[in-house]
């Protein structure tokens, strides 16, 4: 591969991610699998803020609270591998400004998303270049996005939104071995912290909206050992790193105010799956309704957040 | 926004009938003139439209180690610019470089002979030594700092788009101020294997040998030649969350904090798995230890009437060097703003980074002096600068030991 010039590049030779003793010799119970000491209903506690950029049309910053296993290796630090890891991103929006002169006619409000991990955002070091997964997730917000704002007031313009992700979520445990029902679950809580922030970031740059559209997930967990032992569990706002396996996830972008999703995507399957006795609701709909709710926990964040952002402006 | 209203109110408001915020973007060259120069009669003081005085930094504040996934980080916040830093440490086999087997031969004797050196003088550092950090330091890209704008942080630059010229300039500036300021040791980066003992005579020539060439003191345990068998390669991420002028101080000082913060595991060659295996135990894991605290300051230079040096050499009438001098050192022509904002750094063309230490006995260390972009700083001023600079360094001193 050509090396990027208009960076500075490391050995030429490649190098290679620290390997750990304790990874290596598996079996010595150095560490435990973080457990969740949430309820299955209850979701982590947001920090949102906006208005943190001023050179930007509106911006906000959103961080989840981190695990009680990550909380407690902060305060009391042992090993140097973190238990799990807490989303943390900042988010910026410029615009409405008009298009550039090349670009063709448009009745709405042309919408762009970036969504960009920092380099020592994840366990794995990412690169520089917006990678296939990255440009997904901008999809992705894109169309919760694009449900949520009013976009023919707004004819000729164009409206960025760029997210940098200074923290991703957790795939897996660190200590788990990649498998075959193993899929990249952070990017689904990551999905959902993003839309959530875009929004509190729009709301701060007084783009008009239908409502604030919140970011939810939900997730069927096992925690067994055998897999068809027992029905998985359904959990809101599920952090991949304190689940031995993610049977399905669901991230949905919901406006409480007129009950409209403006983007759903569900991963994994749950065909198979069968709820716990007593439910009769099938498992996608039970996925759904369940980040709906975590949606709507996180709505009443984002609404906190967007009254603080007037209050500073108007006072 | 509302201080500069305030201030600007006695001193432009009856002749206009415009806001303070609308005349500083329709007239920003004269908005920040009357700010800085006051009408003699109204009995103000100069003062920058941010309300600082010339000389006077922007509010700082710095947070070390908030990120998990990164062996040192920091955010440092210089008004509101604000720069985020990640330190990534990966591991450079001597296997992957190429021209090693080269150099190593002839490498190791000495290191050897620097690493019991620097156990009885640490201060006294000698030439050779300078000379070793630089050849693996520089040599093998050990360093790898990269900025990035791509973040939303100011309207004019493209997420997604390759690195902007002043991202690859601000990459380049770190690149180049870690290696001439030297802050890393390469010491703190070699990972070290020592062969099994080869039997009691080949030891004891060994030491005879050795004996020789150091002086004796040392104990048994650092008889045995010590091989190089890999680095620790240092990433250093800086993001430009939000920028409002003024970037380089805000991610040199982020990369002073992380690397500060940053905590290397203890690593060793397994000869088993021939590779190299890291204890994750943060007892084991080791600080760097850095070579001084450069402190960054920018500043920029505002001039009443940018033209005015320019006219005297193409206007040739004006030969006399003396009453050109005598111009410019007019009363208040010029004003050098210390941490310009983006506003400020709009409406100027020349710049100056001082980058200094401070030494034990309290005296101000230049490490980098750069000025560009014009001509009215003369030494007088430098000298000034480099004062407060060394203010300033006191003040980021107390900042980073802080966080």
């Amino acid at each position: 591969m050509m090396a990027d010039r208009r960076r500075v590049n490391g050995p030429s030779g490649g190098t290679r991610p620290a390997v750990f003793a304790s990874l290596a010799e598996s079996g010595t119970g150095v560490s435990e699998r973080a457990q969740r000491q949430r309820q299955p209903s209850e979701l982590r506690k947001i920090f949102l803020k906006t208005g943190l950029i001023p050179t930007a049309s509106g911006s906000s910053y959103l961080e989840f609270e981190p695990s009680a296993s990550l909380a407690a290796a902060r305060i009391n630090p042992k090993s140097l591998i973190p238990p799990s890891s807490a989303l943390k991103l900042a988010c910026t929006v410029h615009g409405p400004k008009p298009l550039p002169r090349s670009a063709a006619f448009s009745p709405n409000l042309v919408l762009t998303t970036h969504v960009k991990y920092a380099p020592f955002a994840a366990r794995k070091r990412r690169g520089h270049i917006r990678d296939a997964s990255e440009r997904d997730l901008g999809v992705h917000l894109e169309t919760a996005l694009r449900g949520a704002i009013i976009a023919e007031r707004w004819p000729k313009s164009g409206l960025d939104i760029t997210i940098t992700i200074l923290e991703a979520e957790d795939d897996r445990w660190w200590a788990d071995a990649p498998d075959s029902h193993d899929a990249s679950w952070g990017m689904m809580n990551v999905l959902a912290g993003c839309i959530t922030a875009a929004s509190a970031a729009i709301a701060d740059a007084h783009i008009d909206c239908l409502d604030l559209v919140a970011g939810g997930v939900a997730a069927l967990v096992s925690d067994e050992e055998k897999q068809s032992s027992a029905a998985p569990k359904l959990m809101l706002d599920a952090d991949p790193a304190e689940h031995r396996s993610i049977v399905s996830a669901c991230v949905v972008a919901y406006m409480p105010a007129r009950d409209e999703i403006t983007e759903l995507w569900l991963k994994g399957d749950s065909s198979k799956a069968s709820l716990e006795n007593g439910d009769k609701r099938s498992v996608h709909e039970a996925l759904l309704d369940g980040a709906v709710d975590a949606a709507r926990g996180a709505h009443t964040v984002l609404a906190e957040a967007v009254r603080e952002s007037l209050l500073k402006t108007v006072g | 926004m509302a201080t500069p209203a305030a201030n600007a109110a006695p001193s432009v408001s009856p002749s206009l009938s415009l806001p303070p915020s609308q005349f500083a973007r329709l007239q920003p060259h004269a908005y920040l003139l009357a700010h800085l120069s006051p009408p003699p009669a109204s009995n103000q003081p100069s003062i920058r439209a941010n309300g600082r005085a010339p000389s006077q930094f922007r509010v700082t504040s710095a947070n070390a180690g908030s990120l998990t996934h990164t062996n040192g980080s920091a955010v440092v916040r210089i008004g509101d610019t604000t720069a985020v830093c990640g330190v990534r440490a990966e591991i450079l086999h001597t296997d992957d470089i190429a021209s090693w087997s080269v150099s190593s031969s002839s490498t190791s004797n000495s290191n050897k002979r620097r690493r019991l050196g620097e156990k009885t003088t640490d201060e006294d550092e000698g030439q050779d030594e300078n000379e070793e950090d630089r050849a693996h330091i520089e040599d093998l890209n050990l360093l790898v700092p990269n900025l990035s704008l791509s973040t939303g942080c100011a309207p004019g630059f493209t997420p997604g788009a390759p690195p902007s010229a002043l991202a690859q300039s601000l990459s380049h500036q770190i690149l180049s101020l870690l290696h001439s300021t030297r802050l890393i040791r390469a010491d703190d980066l070699r990972i070290w294997y020592q062969p099994p003992n080869l039997g009691s005579e080949a030891l004891e020539r060994h030491n005879e040998s050795q004996q020789m060439e150091i002086d004796a003191g040392q104990g048994s345990e650092e008889s045995d030649p010590q091989e190089i068998k890999a680095f620790w390669v240092l990433y250093i991420d800086v993001m430009i969350i939000s920028l409002a002028g003024n970037p380089f101080d805000a991610a040199w000082a982020a990369v002073l904090a992380a690397l500060r913060d940053t905590k290397l595991p203890k690593a060793w060659w397994d000869i088993d798995n021939e590779t190299i295996i890291c204890s994750d135990d943060i007892s084991e894991a080791s600080r760097l230890s850095l070579r001084g605290l450069p402190v960054a300051s920018s500043f920029c230079v505002f001039e009443a009437d940018a033209a005015a040096g320019w006219r005297a050499v193409v206007i040739p009438d004006v030969n006399d060097q003396k009453a050109q001098n005598q111009r410019k050192k007019g009363p208040q022509q010029k004003w050098i703003l210390a941490d310009p904002d983006g506003y400020e750094e709009g409406l100027s063309q020349e710049r100056a980074t001082l980058v200094v230490d401070k030494a034990k006995n309290g005296k101000n260390v230049i490490l980098k002096m750069e000025k560009h972009g014009g001509w009215s700083v003369d030494t007088e001023d430098l000298r000034q600068l480099v004062e407060i600079s060394g203010q300033r360094w006191d003040e980021m001193k107390r900042i980073l030991d802080q966080c």
